[in-house]
């Protein structure tokens, strides 16, 4: 009844055969390399900005799909993001370590925040999970605010420096965030089709019936939860470093959000799905430049297309098609 | 030899209702023991507080002579004490093959680091799961349909998949939670023939239902459970003819007859 | 501290501020809850339905020049009336789909708030006092609009008790509350008392908008309080009670009204949210609601 299925809905109805989603994966693969070669091919200032833009988005996004894949739909991850982007940037600033010094605090200590609170609230169900989420990263976008001596207060943190010299030009810097996503992407990737993937997946399905095989389910869930939420410190130290100034909006509920947003729309089933999601959202702003107010229209009215009609998001559509003309088969269905 | 599992003055109660009120009972190895009662009447709570997945408000569980009170279900797992679940019995997205493995934790799952890294022991232990897998399906009749969708499958074949998911973890002691509801006598049968069959190998089973006919043809012993408490307790045919049960279970008026 | 607490001023103005505080909680809250307990939908654009009042209350009473009392009658309707089509466009979709509705309704005051922008641009507009002066009695100093938010909150919750208790649509809301597939077998039209509780709800946060925004002031970004306002709420009370929206509206109010008195309002936020994290924790079911 109150099991993990009915939050996150389960919807391979039609299992993809083994060809076609090696064919999906072996397509992102295909998509993701074009683009990260492309800013070179145009080797252009702006367009090595956007690339790096993508690669934060897609360590934010594929490393929030990790918890999503338990079930659990987390609505602070940007929180997370800023907590390692502001410990980052003060370790390096006030403590005056290197930016490798920076990027492991940043990491730790977004972990550690995990650690800190993961055995509490993955305990909730999915529903309340959201919940506690929303006003944790309220809360942490509070601190953010308030505690000035670290943070900056509003006006945020600026001049913070660019991880070696030749990094802070674009085109150094992007060989850099590739490599730091890339990195990301693979681990998360690898985590998802090892064993302990497998258990991920069954915990998603069936908590409850996962716990009674034998499998330590909080145990399993804090890990990958705090994983994620060390990918998450880590690409914020990568972003304060990149931006060189860092305030409390970009890590607000409209941040942790559009990283939801780009799992919604890419899909949350695959891998694959944020790392659409997170190109996708990264790029029509930038078409749309000049109007904000209607891409952020845009991006509501497809969240709700998607989650009233097509709730597994593009790599979903597949699947939706053949339910479509499988109508006698409705089991599982919300 | 002191018996499998020893439930002393096991009680839950949720607010004011005592779903399940000192209740005690053992079971002994090999033995197939009958928890009987009409709905409502607590035998999936008591199966709860057994397998840790609903805290008892007071008494205790013993397990081959260990205190298990209030352990979490996957320790309880390790002992050798597993379950099946009255309504999600399956992972019903995926194959019956892989079913099994998600039952196979213990054996299969070498740690986070070994199975990131496929390390040779990640590897051995995936051989020696997979072989367990295999031997499972083959022993349930279940090796021709290993590639179908579990929620393809007919109910009966679901209900014995359940069983054979929680076998998976080489288990003392089986506790089925209504394994034959909303079968058809020749699927209830079948099921009846799959206990049997596991018990011959040793495992002891819990089984819980409250059709009458099926559980005296199958039990060694049966407890009756009315209230949350025990009604009556022994071998089948004297538990069934209890006037107590019968007027619980028909109604004062057929007592006589 | 314990001499403020005696003094009759400083006591008087905690009361009445908690009282009005916690009235235009509960306005937002009900409406969230019945939301949740009828259709499980997770609301969470109610704040914009409240902002949307509140812009509605600015266009009446003071580009409009209505008189006070049409004005506050009229903004909540000029809200939930339009508000039926989205109920038909959007909300319907997600009725008993709790994941569902809580990602899509985000995308939903997203779009709200963004068209609001591109409407009326980010400025604060301030919607003139209606009744300013204040009333000394033994010795408490009593705002006038403090006790007119109290006292119209109060007529418009009286209302909501009236037609939860003693009419057949309230009686059939309250059983689809209970259980949505038992009320569907015994005959009662869902897809009615879904569109009467949707109306009733936005029609509430559309009031405690309007009461909002005329004693702060009204802005696109204005829904952003009221929704946080009515989670707390809700989650302090248990999701889907309405007495439960009713006792924590009461905490709520009165604790960031004490809190805020003598510690300022951050420390009332942190307060707030910190109890219901814990309250999360150990009683997800809320004080009054009930486990599943
Ligand atoms: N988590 C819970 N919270 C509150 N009450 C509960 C809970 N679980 C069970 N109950 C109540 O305890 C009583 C016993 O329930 P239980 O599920 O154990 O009965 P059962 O014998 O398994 O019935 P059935 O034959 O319907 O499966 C019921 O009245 C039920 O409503
Ligand atoms: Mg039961």
């Amino acid at each position: 009844m109150n099991s993990t299925a009915e939050t996150v809905p389960v919807i391979s109805k039609v299992r993809l055969g083994r060809s076609t989603s090696s064919a999906l994966i072996g397509g992102g693969i295909a998509i993701v390399a074009a683009l990260a070669i492309m800013p070179y091919l145009l080797d252009e200032r702006f367009f090595y900005h956007i690339a790096i833009l993508v690669c934060f988005a897609a360590i934010g996004a594929s490393s929030l799909h990790l918890i999503i894949r338990t079930g659990h739909v987390s609505l602070c991850h940007a929180a997370f993001i800023g907590v390692g982007a502001y410990v980052s940037a003060n370790v390096v600033m006030k403590l005056g370590f290197p930016f490798v010094g920076g990027l492991v605090a940043g990491t730790l200590a977004a972990a550690g925040l995990g650690l800190m609170i993961g055995p509490v609230i993955l305990r909730l169900t999915g529903k309340y999970f959201v919940l506690i989420t929303f006003l944790f990263g309220e809360i942490l976008r509070m601190v953010f605010v308030d505690w000035q001596s670290i943070t900056g207060g509003a006006n945020g943190l600026s001049g913070i420096p660019a991880p070696a010299p030749v990094f802070a030009e674009p085109k150094y810097f992007y060989a850099l965030a590739l490599l730091a996503a890339t990195a990301c992407v693979a681990v998360c990737g690898r985590i998802l089709s090892s064993e302990t993937g497998r258990f991920v997946n069954a915990i998603r399905e069936s908590e409850q019936l996962t716990e009674c095989v034998g499998v330590p389910v909080i145990r399993t869930k804090v890990m990958i939860f705090v994983i994620a939420c060390g990918f998450a410190g880590f690409a914020g130290a990568l972003i304060a470093h990149y931006a060189r100034y860092i305030s409390p909006p970009n890590f607000g509920p409209l941040e942790s959000l559009n990283l939801v947003i780009m799992n919604v729309i890419g899909g949350m089933q695959t891998l694959v799905g944020p790392l659409l999601g997170a190109i996708f959202l990264v790029l029509v702003p930038e078409f749309l430049r000049g109007y904000v107010q209607l891409q952020h229209i845009m991006f509501g009215v497809i969240l709700i297309l998607v989650m009233a009609f097509l709730p597994a998001g593009v790599v979903g559509v597949k699947d939706w098609v053949a339910r479509r003309m499988i109508p006698h088969d409705r089991r599982g269905e919300q | 030899m002191s018996p499998l599992l020893e439930v002393h003055k096991l009680s839950r109660f949720f607010g004011g209702l005592r779903a399940v009120n000192d209740l005690s009972f053992t079971v002994s190895s090999g033995e197939i023991f009958g928890i009987i009662g009409p709905n409502g009447a607590g035998k999936s709570t008591a199966v709860n507080l057994v397998s840790g997945v609903t805290k008892p408000t007071s008494g205790k569980v013993r397990f081959q002579g260990t205190d298990v009170t209030g352990q979490p279900p996957h320790k309880l797992v390790q002992y050798g004490l597993a379950r099946t679940f009255q309504s999600t019995t399956v992972f019903g997205n995926c194959t019956v093959e892989e079913n099994c493995r998600r039952g196979s934790y213990l054996a299969r799952y070498p740690g986070f680091f070994h199975s990131f890294f496929s390390t040779s022991k990640a590897g051995e232990m995936r051989q020696a799961s997979d072989s367990r897998v295999a031997e499972v399906l083959e022993w349930l009749d279940l090796h021709r349909v290993r590639n179908v969708r579990a929620a393809d499958l007919p109910y009966g074949a679901q209900k014995t998949l359940g069983m054979a998911i929680s076998l998976m973890a080489w288990p003392k002691l089986l506790m089925l939670d209504e394994p034959v509801a909303g079968l058809s006598a020749a699927e209830a049968d079948n099921v009846r023939d799959t206990i049997r069959k596991i018990r011959a190998e040793g495992i002891s089973v819990v089984v819980i239902d409250h059709n009458m006919r099926f559980m005296a043809g199958l039990c060694d012993r049966i407890l009756v459970l009315h209230h949350g408490q025990e009604l009556a307790h022994g071998l089948p045919q004297d538990v069934l003819s209890d006037p107590n049960v019968i007027e619980a279970y028909l109604g004062r008026r057929y007592v006589k007859a | 501290m314990l001499s403020m607490l005696t003094n009759p001023t400083i006591l008087g103005q905690i009361v009445v501020n908690g009282m009005s505080l916690s009235s235009i909680y509960i306005l937002v809250a009900l409406g969230f809850t019945l939301l949740f307990g009828i259709m499980r939908v997770v609301n969470f654009a109610h704040g914009e339905f409240a902002m949307l009042g509140g812009f509605a209350m600015y266009y009446l009473y003071a580009v409009f020049s209505l008189p006070w009392v049409a004005a506050i009658l009229l903004a909540p309707l000029a809200v939930a009336i339009p508000a039926l089509f989205l109920e038909w466009l959007v909300f319907r979709w997600f009725y008993q789909k709790m994941f569902q509705s809580m990602i899509g309704l985000l995308g939903l005051s997203i779009v709200m708030i963004y068209s609001a922008l591109l409407t009326w641009d980010a400025f604060e507009r301030n919607i003139p006092a209606a009744f300013d002066g204040i009333l000394r009695f033994a010795g408490v100093i009593l705002p006038i609009d403090r006790l007119v938010t109290i006292g119209v909150s109060a007529l418009a919750l009286g209302a909501f008790y009236f037609l939860m208790v003693h009419t057949r649509i309230g009686l059939a809301m309250r059983a689809a509350a209970q259980d949505v597939e038992i009320a569907g077998t015994q005959g009662i039209d869902t897809r009615k008392i879904y569109r009467v509780a949707f109306f009733v709800a936005i029609l509430l946060a559309a009031l405690a908008g309007a009461l909002y925004g005329q004693v702060y002031a009204v802005s696109p970004f204005m829904g952003e309080r009221p929704l946080f306002v009515a989670f707390i709420v809700v989650i302090l009370g248990g999701m889907g009670s309405i007495p439960g929206a009713a006792l924590g509206g009461l905490i709520l109010g009165f604790t960031e009204s004490f809190l805020g008195t003598f510690y300022g309002g951050s420390v009332a936020s942190y307060a707030s949210f910190g109890a219901v994290i814990l309250l999360l924790i150990f009683r997800p079911w809320g004080l009054l609601g009930k486990p599943e």
